[in-house]
C-alpha cells in the first residue's frame, strides 16, 4: 500500500485537508464540516482550541486568539496568546496539527506527510515559514504548491480538450492570478502574478474603519482600543461583507458595544452596496491590473481565455464578477467550489508524489525574477549596482542557470554575492533575499572567473552557489527565511512547546503497554522535562531536548546502559531547575 | 549533446502543434517530480524550437559551420530580388552549409 500524503489549503481564513480515496478526492470532514476556520485559540482551562471553537471565542476573549495568522508568515515578528509569544510559523502549525489529527481519525493510521499549498506569489521567506509551520506540527512538506494551480489541477485534471483558464484566486489575505494551459492531461502554467497582502481581510477592514469613523461621529467615542468592542465590529463588518454579496443592502447592528461615560453605546447602520464597492475599489483595481500583467506574462489577449476559475471566499464579491466579465465578455466558472478546489488539487499532487495513477501532470513556473548585482551601466551611466537578472519571471520549474562573471581588480580575494527578487534594472530597488562571501580566490590580475548558479526547485525556493572557475572553490546557500532563521535546535523547541499545548506528548502517546519499568521512567522523566521548558535557559533547553532525543533512539535501538546513563544527567538538570 | 528535436522526436520540419503535442506527450511520461534534469531539457527544448521565431534564433546561432560569407554572397547574387520569408531563409542556410555552389536560382524553383 502507498504510503498516505495529505494534501491541505493552509489559507488566511479557513483551512481543509484532503486524501485520495479509491480514486476520488475527498475533502475530509470533521464533524461534517469541510472547513476549519483559520482561528487558534486558548480556553479559559489553558487548553487549545482550534477552528469553530477558536473562532466564537473570539468575540469574547480577542486577547487569548490569534486570526489570519498567515498574513503573518515569513515576518520576524511574535503574536500573543493568553500571555505567551508565539512566532507565525507555530501557530500555523497548531491549525496544522489539528488537520493532520482530522486526517489521522478519518484514515485510522498516522499521517507524516503532507502537501501544502502556498499563493503563488508568496515570496521565499513566506514559503519557508511554511514549511516550518508543518516540520513543528510533526510533518513532512514533500511539496508546496501554488494554489491557483492546485485549484486548476482539481478542475483541470479531467478535461479532453484543450483550455486556457485565467484563474482568479482572491483569498481572506493574498491574491494571485495564473494563465493555465490544459492539454493533453497536463496543466502547465504560463503566467503567475499577485499581491500577497490583499484579500478579503482588507474588505472587513475598509468597513470596520468606515463604522469606527460612524461611531466617532455620532457618538464621540474612539472604539479603537477597546478590543472587545472592536472584536465584535470585526465580526459585524464580516457579516455585512457577506450580506452584500447577495443583497444591495446590509443592516449593522450590535448593541452594548460599550459603556460610555455611563451610557451604553448602541451601534446601528446601514450599508449599501454601492457605498461598500466604492471603500474596495482601489483593491478590485489592483486586482485587475495584476489580470493584466499576467496575461501580459502568457503573450495571451482576453480572446484567447476559454474559462474563468474563481478561487477563494472573496470572488463572491459582486463586482468582481461584473470587472471580469467586462474584460474578457463571458461569466467566470462556477461549477468549482472557491473554497474546497485549492485542497482538492493539492490532495491529486500529493497522490502523484506518492505513486498513485493520476491524470494529470503539472507544470509550474515561478512568479518572481531573481539575479544578482553587478558593476556596470544603468541609463548609460557607471553604476555599481546594475541588477543582472538571472532567473526570468514565469519560468518553469524546477529551473536551474548559470552565469558567469569576473572579478574587477588585480588580487581580488573575496567576491560579494548579493541574490535580489525583482524585475527593476537598478538592483538597489528590489528586494534582497540573499547575501554571501566567496573568500580565498587565487591572487590573479582581474577578470578571474566566478559562476554563479541559481536553482529554483519545485517548492519554488532558491538554492544559490558561487564557483571560481580555475580552482573549483565553492560557496553555497538555500536563501532561507531571512528574516527568522529558525535553526534546527529552535523547530525542535517549538515542536514541544506545541505539543504540549495539546496536552499530548507525542513520546508518552506512543508508549506501548508492555514497556520496561526504567522505559516508563525515562517518559515519565522526558516529560517532565518538557514541562519545565517554558521557565528554562536557552542553553540548558538545548542540553535537555539533546538528552531527551539521546535517550529516544536509546529506547528505540535497546541500549540500556546509555540510556541509563542519559536519563540520570536529565534528572539532574531537572532537579537542579526544580531546586 | 542532443539537438532539441532529437530531445522531442520530431523532424526539423515539424508544425508548431506537432511540436507542441510531442513535448506534452514527453511532459506526460517525464513530469517534473520525476526527473528534474530531464524535464527542464525537454522543457528547455520545447521553448528553443516552440515557434517560428524561436526556431530561426535556434538556427542562426547553432547551425554548425555555416559560412557566411558565402550566404551572403548568395544573397545579394540574386538577379530578382524576393521575400525574405522564413522557409527561404531556412533554405539558404541549409544550402550554405551543404553545399556551397547553391544558386538562388534553384531555391526559387524548389520553393515554387
Amino acid at each position: 500500500m502507498n504510503e498516505i500524503i495529505i494534501g491541505i489549503d493552509l489559507g488566511t481564513t479557513n483551512s481543509e485537508v484532503a486524501i485520495i480515496e479509491n480514486g476520488k478526492v475527498v475533502v475530509i470532514a470533521d464533524n461534517n464540516k469541510k472547513i476549519l476556520p483559520s482561528f487558534v485559540g486558548i480556553d479559559d482551562q489553558g487548553d487549545i482550541l482550534v477552528g469553530e471553537s477558536a473562532r466564537n471565542q473570539y468575540l469574547v476573549y480577542p486577547e487569548r486568539t490569534v486570526k489570519s495568522i498567515k498574513r503573518l508568515m515569513g515576518q520576524d515578528i511574535q503574536v500573543n496568546l493568553a500571555g505567551h509569544a508565539y512566532a507565525p510559523q507555530e501557530i500555523s502549525a497548531i491549525i496544522l496539527k489539528r488537520l493532520k489529527a482530522i486526517a489521522e481519525q478519518h484514515v485510522d493510521q498516522a499521517v507524516t506527510k503532507a502537501v501544502i499549498t502556498v499563493p503563488a506569489y508568496f515570496s521565499d521567506a513566506q514559503r519557508q515559514a511554511t514549511r516550518e509551520a508543518g516540520e513543528i506540527a510533526g510533518l513532512e512538506v514533500v511539496r508546496m504548491i501554488n494554489e491557483p494551480t492546485a485549484a486548476a489541477l482539481a478542475y483541470g485534471g479531467n478535461q479532453v480538450e484543450q483550455k486556457r483558464m485565467l484563474v482568479y484566486d482572491l483569498g481572506g489575505g493574498t491574491f494571485d492570478v495564473s494563465v493555465v494551459n490544459i492539454e493533453a492531461g497536463v496543466v502547465e502554467v504560463l503566467s503567475s502574478h499577485g499581491d500577497n497582502h490583499l484579500g478579503g481581510d482588507d474588505f472587513d477592514q475598509q468597513i470596520i474603519e468606515h463604522i469606527l469613523d460612524h461611531l466617532q461621529e455620532t457618538q464621540g467615542v474612539d472604539l479603537r482600543q477597546h478590543s472587545k468592542a472592536l472584536a465584535r465590529i470585526t465580526r459585524a463588518a464580516e457579516n455585512a461583507k457577506l450580506v452584500l454579496s447577495d443583497q444591495p443592502y446590509a443592516k449593522i447592528e450590535e448593541e452594548y458595544l460599550l459603556e460610555h461615560e455611563g451610557a451604553a453605546i448602541h451601534l446601528s447602520l446601514e450599508l449599501s452596496r454601492i457605498d461598500y464597492e466604492e471603500m474596495i475599489e482601489d483593491y478590485i483595481n489592483a486586482t485587475i491590473d495584476a489580470v493584466h500583467i499576467a496575461m501580459k506574462g502568457a503573450k495571451l489577449t482576453p480572446a484567447d481565455i476559454d474559462e474563468i476559475l474563481l478561487v477563494g471566499g472573496s470572488t463572491r464579491t459582486p463586482c468582481i464578477r461584473e470587472r471580469l466579465y467586462n474584460e474578457f465578455g463571458f461569466e467566470p466558472h462556477s461549477e468549482v467550489d472557491p473554497d474546497l478546489c485549492v485542497a482538492m488539487g493539492a490532495a491529486i499532487q500529493a497522490a502523484m508524489i506518492s505513486g498513485q495513477e493520476v491524470n494529470a501532470v503539472l507544470v509550474d513556473v515561478t512568479p518572481y525574477t531573481y539575479g544578482t548585482s553587478a558593476i556596470g551601466y544603468l541609463n548609460d551611466e557607471y553604476y555599481p549596482f546594475t541588477y543582472v537578472p538571472i532567473i526570468h519571471k514565469n519560468t518553469a520549474l524546477p529551473n536551474r542557470k548559470t552565469e558567469a562573471f569576473v572579478t574587477n581588480h588585480d588580487g581580488q580575494e573575496v567576491v560579494n554575492v548579493t541574490i535580489y527578487q525583482g524585475e527593476d534594472p537598478d538592483a538597489l530597488n528590489n528586494i534582497k533575499i540573499g547575501e554571501f562571501l566567496v573568500e580565498g580566490l587565487q591572487d590573479v590580475e582581474a577578470g578571474n572567473v566566478i559562476t554563479l548558479t541559481l536553482a529554483l526547485d519545485l517548492n519554488g525556493m532558491l538554492h544559490v552557489s558561487a564557483q571560481e572557475k580555475a580552482t573549483g572553490l565553492e560557496k553555497s546557500i538555500t536563501i532561507k527565511n531571512a528574516f527568522s532563521r529558525f535553526e534546527h535546535g529552535a523547530l525542535d523547541t517549538a515542536r514541544h512547546r506545541i505539543n504540549k499545548l495539546f496536552g499530548q506528548n507525542e513520546t508518552i502517546r506512543a508508549v506501548v503497554k508492555n514497556e520496561a519499568p526504567e522505559i516508563v521512567e525515562a517518559r515519565k522523566l522526558i516529560a517532565k522535562a518538557e514541562a519545565l521548558f517554558d521557565i528554562t535557559s536557552n542553553e540548558d533547553k538545548e542540553d535537555m531536548i539533546d538528552l531527551i532525543e539521546d535517550i529516544n533512539s536509546c529506547i528505540e535501538a535497546g541500549l540500556d546502559d546509555r540510556l541509563q546513563e542519559s536519563v540520570a544527567k536529565l534528572a539532574d538538570i531537572i532537579y537542579y531547575l526544580e531546586s | 549533446m542532443k539537438t532539441p528535436y532529437e530531445i522531442l522526436e520530431v523532424t526539423e520540419h515539424a508544425s508548431d502543434s506537432e511540436i507542441k503535442q510531442a513535448y506534452l506527450q514527453k511532459v506526460k511520461l517525464n513530469p517534473p517530480d520525476r526527473d528534474h534534469e530531464i524535464f527542464q531539457h525537454i522543457h528547455s527544448a520545447y521553448e528553443t524550437i516552440k515557434n517560428v521565431t524561436s526556431r530561426e534564433n535556434y538556427a542562426l546561432f547553432n547551425y554548425p559551420e555555416a559560412d557566411f560569407d558565402a550566404l551572403l554572397e548568395q544573397a545579394f547574387s540574386t538577379t530578382q530580388p524576393s521575400i525574405m520569408n522564413a522557409d527561404y531563409f531556412d533554405k539558404l542556410l541549409h544550402a550554405s552549409i551543404d553545399d556551397k555552389t547553391f544558386l538562388i536560382g534553384n531555391l526559387t524553383n524548389t520553393t515554387a
